[in-house]
């Protein structure tokens, strides 16, 4: 059943996996400039890391520290952490955005890099990890032959300067993830940014190592039947419950020697989190594995490495993520994608280790249990139903291969549409202007006019003049452009002038706004509505009246232009020439239409009238004279913003820009 | 790096116009700005924007790019070195040693370099002061555009000294610190302001020590670790090894 579950989640991990490779980072995770690391590095490469310190630490008990007694843990631990080395490697590829330069910390080698430094120590401990596996995989008949005895003997005889080698690898890159944050003084929180942040992160890994033996004993013994080797966990929960209170009490003392120990209580949300993770990772389990009850029974002993596992991976997010500063405003929260890889790649790992265990000698001790007999089953003919039942071993991989294809089938469904097709933008639809009374006063040295709000300048208003004014705030974020609609009509030449900005109306309209065709801010709208047509054309019967050529696709470049049909709907005599493509049902932005209008025209009173408008007429500050919602009331010469919009601005909360070129 | 160049922004002089944003635009062939999930604004800058103005209360215009700092963050942060400080003065990227493993966005105290999230070949973005430019003898397109000389550039001694003399010539009128000259090392963009620029930065105050120096107090302990820990599990093994040898050889004795 295990089998299956894992299968499952692997085929919702093949599935993100084309995602995130055929489109990229940003359509399959929720990192951004300002979370350029997110769950897969803390999770995958940090937690990672930590967790495979199992390894490590047991083969020094065993190699090192002669604790013979714990030779059977050894296997699985090395095993363990082979794999998760290789899972994290695995889950790098996913980050990296681009994997296949993996290689090159070796052929460019930069020694004042943590990371550098990191990534060396993984690869010669993987290489490492494998040599000491080496003769576990060597022990299985098909290598049976004199060449692979050579080998496995060699490997035998090296096996302690292997180990060695082994643990000053650990030492370096446990304590290096630390020490990678040492660069970011001004960014990660004071709680968390310790000039020893690298012991921190070794001694948590040899506790969490421990706890992660304990655990893998606890999968063993549920999985594969394994007895529970009560006596000897507890005697590894001795030693985590010493190194948990020894990496308790360095953290303290950091704490304390860096005068930080009122900011660990103050109630703040850091504090609260840095509280709730140092006592799940470490003051809990340590205290409860001091009672050798607690530490002899089985539930007791689950319950403290689990909740080590979680508090040591809880650090490493805390560090990397939760308490990483970003800028104000800017959050994170893993997308399920993310998690799903992360997932699935522990999925993968995990049944590499179950075939390891089915084909190999990893648990030394269970030479005596017989797991093939179980799987010999041969097919059989079943009477009553008369049917030719399979072989358990056949029925097996095709139940695997249909959880696997099944769930990457799901996972299709739940992708979203930008890692299927691609750029998808935020759209940003526009708003309508609104009109307000405002008044308009003549600069006193400069070309042009001051523009106020009714009611922000009383003071001003009686040497101006009072008009109209269209605000316009077309991607809602408080940056107004103020349009003195009526002016432009005075200067343009009254009733006549229309025409020159109003290019298209919609049917039984007179002069149609701009917003209502172009209605996304940024990009290009179908303003063409073709079911409509359809019904308006009579159905089937319709089509050639767009689609004249017959011999051509259909489609609309082929078609019709709809102002061949809908004359009344293009103004006389417009100023703005559309091209003919535009013609056949496409707006573009609304950024683009007032941008490209309104400075074309400001260019051209400044070449044919410069006597009469200043050099800057066309200028971005001409006409964007604001700063931004939060300084309306700051700014001249707007002023306080009173009217609906500034609700709208206030729920909004952050403000959001995407200025064009 | 005393030949080194750099660039002064007096943000006083600063009217807002953008033109240094589509200068800067025009010279490295960046698109338009689209909205992403990813580049919801907070400096403006983007993968298609390395300098932008930030726009602060009171008509004050503060122009954000890349600092060019002189011992930079991102730089030892780089472990292929993709990312480079010059003779003369501009942190470079190279694209092609890039693994795309973003460290160097995580190093940086100002936040500057961008990601090209929506590429499935992605690349750091982020100003390299013109640098083909600057090898050619030209100004960065930038400092070229400007028509206020807001931003001006040069060699980065002259641009303090000129700066001081701003300073003292026109007393009250700036903060009388020159931003950039000490901060975590130094860096080859200068500011000149009236207001405090500590909102470029994650946190008010930064210290005068560079960043890569803290890297260095824990890479230096490396050797001494390879040899302690090798050294230390070495004679464990050996003095274990021979306990339980002698207890095995007492063992046989008594047995005997």
């Amino acid at each position: 059943m295990l089998k299956t579950v894992l299968w499952a989640i692997v085929g919702i991990l093949a599935t993100v996996t084309m995602a995130r490779f055929l489109r990229g980072l940003g359509a399959t995770t929720a990192l951004s400039d300002s979370t350029p690391w997110g769950f897969w590095i803390a999770f995958d490469v940090m937690a990672g890391v930590a967790l495979a310190a199992g390894g490590f630490v047991l083969a020094a008990t065993v190699y090192i520290f002669g604790r013979e007694k714990y030779r059977s843990f050894a296997r699985p631990a090395i095993l363990t952490a082979f794999l998760g080395y290789i899972a994290v490697a695995v889950g790098l590829m996913y980050d990296l955005g681009l994997p296949w330069h993996i290689w090159h910390p070796i052929v460019y080698p930069q020694y004042h890099s943590v990371l550098f430094e990191v990534a060396a120590c993984v690869i010669l401990y993987l290489t490492v990890l494998f040599f000491e596996f080496g003769p576990v995989i060597l022990e299985h008949p098909v290598f049976h032959r004199p060449v692979f005895r050579k080998i496995h003997q060699i490997l035998k005889k090296i096996a302690i300067p292997l180990v060695i080698t082994g643990i000053v690898l650990s030492t370096l890159h446990q304590s290096s993830l630390g020490s990678l944050f040492l660069i970011a003084p001004y960014r990660l929180h004071p709680l968390w940014y310790s000039p020893i942040i690298w012991v921190l992160f070794f001694i948590s890994a040899v506790g969490l190592g421990l706890m992660m033996v304990t655990a893998e004993s606890f999968f063993s013994a549920w999985f594969f039947g394994h007895k529970l080797k009560m006596n000897f966990l507890s005697g590894l929960g001795k030693a985590a419950s010493v190194v948990l209170l020894f990496y308790f009490g360095v953290r303290l003392a950091d704490i304390a020697g860096r005068g930080l120990l009122a900011m660990a209580f103050d109630g703040s949300w850091q504090s609260i989190l840095f509280l709730l993770e140092l006592s799940i990772s470490a003051i809990i389990p340590a205290g409860m594995l001091l009672f050798k009850k607690i530490r002899l029974s089985p539930v007791g002993l689950a319950a403290c490495s689990g909740m080590t596992i979680l508090g040591m991976i809880g650090y490493r997010f805390d560090v990397c993520i939760v308490a990483f500063s970003r800028p104000e405003g800017m959050s994170y929260f893993p997308s399920w994608m993310e998690v799903a890889v992360s997932v699935g790649i522990v999925a993968i790992a995990m049944l590499v280790f179950i075939f390891f265990v089915e084909k190999l000698k990893v648990y030394p001790e269970d030479e005596e249990e017989d797991h093939d007999g179980k799987m010999k089953e041969e097919a059989h003919f079943d009477p009553a139903t008369m049917r030719n039942l399979m072989p358990k071993s056949l029925a097996t991989p095709r139940r695997y291969s249909l959880a696997f294809i099944g769930s990457a089938a799901l996972a299709i469904a739940f992708l979203p549409l930008d890692s299927l097709f691609g750029e998808q933008y935020t759209k940003t639809p526009v708003s309508k202007t609104t009109t307000i009374e405002g008044w308009q006063k003549k600069r006193s040295n400069k070309f042009g006019h001051e523009l106020y709000l009714i009611d922000a300048k009383p003071d001003v208003a009686p040497d101006g003049e009072q008009l109209n004014l269209l605000m316009i705030d077309g991607n809602r974020d408080g940056r107004l452009v103020l349009f003195p609609h009526d002016r432009h009509s005075e200067t343009l030449g009254q009733k006549d002038s229309c025409r020159q900005c109003h290019h298209q109306n919609l049917p039984f309209d007179k002069n149609t706004s701009c917003y209502e065709c172009h209605s996304e801010m940024y990009t290009t709208t179908d303003i063409f509505d073709h079911s409509s047509h359809i019904q308006k054309l009579g159905g089937n019967q319709g089509c050639v009246r767009c689609h004249q050529d017959q011999s051509e696709i259909k489609a609309r470049n082929t078609s019709l232009a709809c102002a061949e049909c809908h004359t009344s709907m293009v103004v006389q005599d417009t100023f703005i020439k559309l091209p003919k493509k535009e013609m056949r049902g496409f707006a573009v932005g609304y950024m683009d239409a007032m941008h490209g209008m309104c400075i074309t025209c400001h260019q051209q009173k400044i070449e044919k009238e410069s006597h009469k408008y200043g050099s800057n007429f066309a200028d971005c500050t001409n006409c964007h004279r604001d700063i931004d919602a939060s300084q309306l009331h700051e700014v001249e010469p707007y002023a306080i913003m009173r009217s609906p919009h500034e609700k709208l601005i206030e729920s909004r909360g952050t403000v959001e820009r995407h200025a064009g070129n | 790096m005393s030949a080194s160049y750099a660039i002064l922004t007096d943000t006083t002089l600063c009217t807002g116009c953008e033109k240094c944003v589509e200068a800067c635009k025009q010279e490295n062939s960046l698109g338009k700005d689209l909205p992403r999930p990813w580049q919801k604004r907070i400096d403006d800058l983007s993968s298609t924007r390395y300098s932008t103005i930030l726009r602060r209360s009171g008509a004050h215009f503060v122009r954000q790019q890349c600092r060019h700092c002189l011992e930079p963050a991102c730089v030892s942060a780089c472990l292929v070195g993709a990312m480079k400080k010059t003779e003369e003065g501009p942190v470079i990227y190279d694209g092609d040693r890039c693994m795309g493993c973003r460290y160097c966005m995580m190093a940086c105290p100002y936040g500057i370099p961008r990601y090209d999230w929506d590429e499935p070949v992605p690349y750091v973005q982020k100003c390299d002061m013109c640098y083909q430019r600057l090898k050619k003898g030209k100004q960065p397109a930038c400092v070229e555009a400007c028509p206020e000389k807001a931003t001006i550039f040069g060699y980065r001694d002259d641009l303090l000294k000129e700066a001081h003399k701003r300073i003292a010539t026109y007393p009250g009128k700036y903060l009388n610190k020159v931003y950039g000259e000490t901060e975590i090392g130094g860096t080859s963009v200068l500011y000149l302001s009236d207001i405090s620029l500590d909102f470029l930065t994650f946190k008010p105050e930064l210290g005068d020590k560079p960043l890569p120096e803290r890297t260095m107090a824990a890479l230096s302990k490396v050797p001494p670790l390879i040899l302690g820990m090798g050294g230390l599990m070495t004679g464990i093994w050996w003095f274990i090894g021979r306990r339980m040898k002698i207890a095995a050889e007492a063992d046989e004795e008594s047995q005997k």
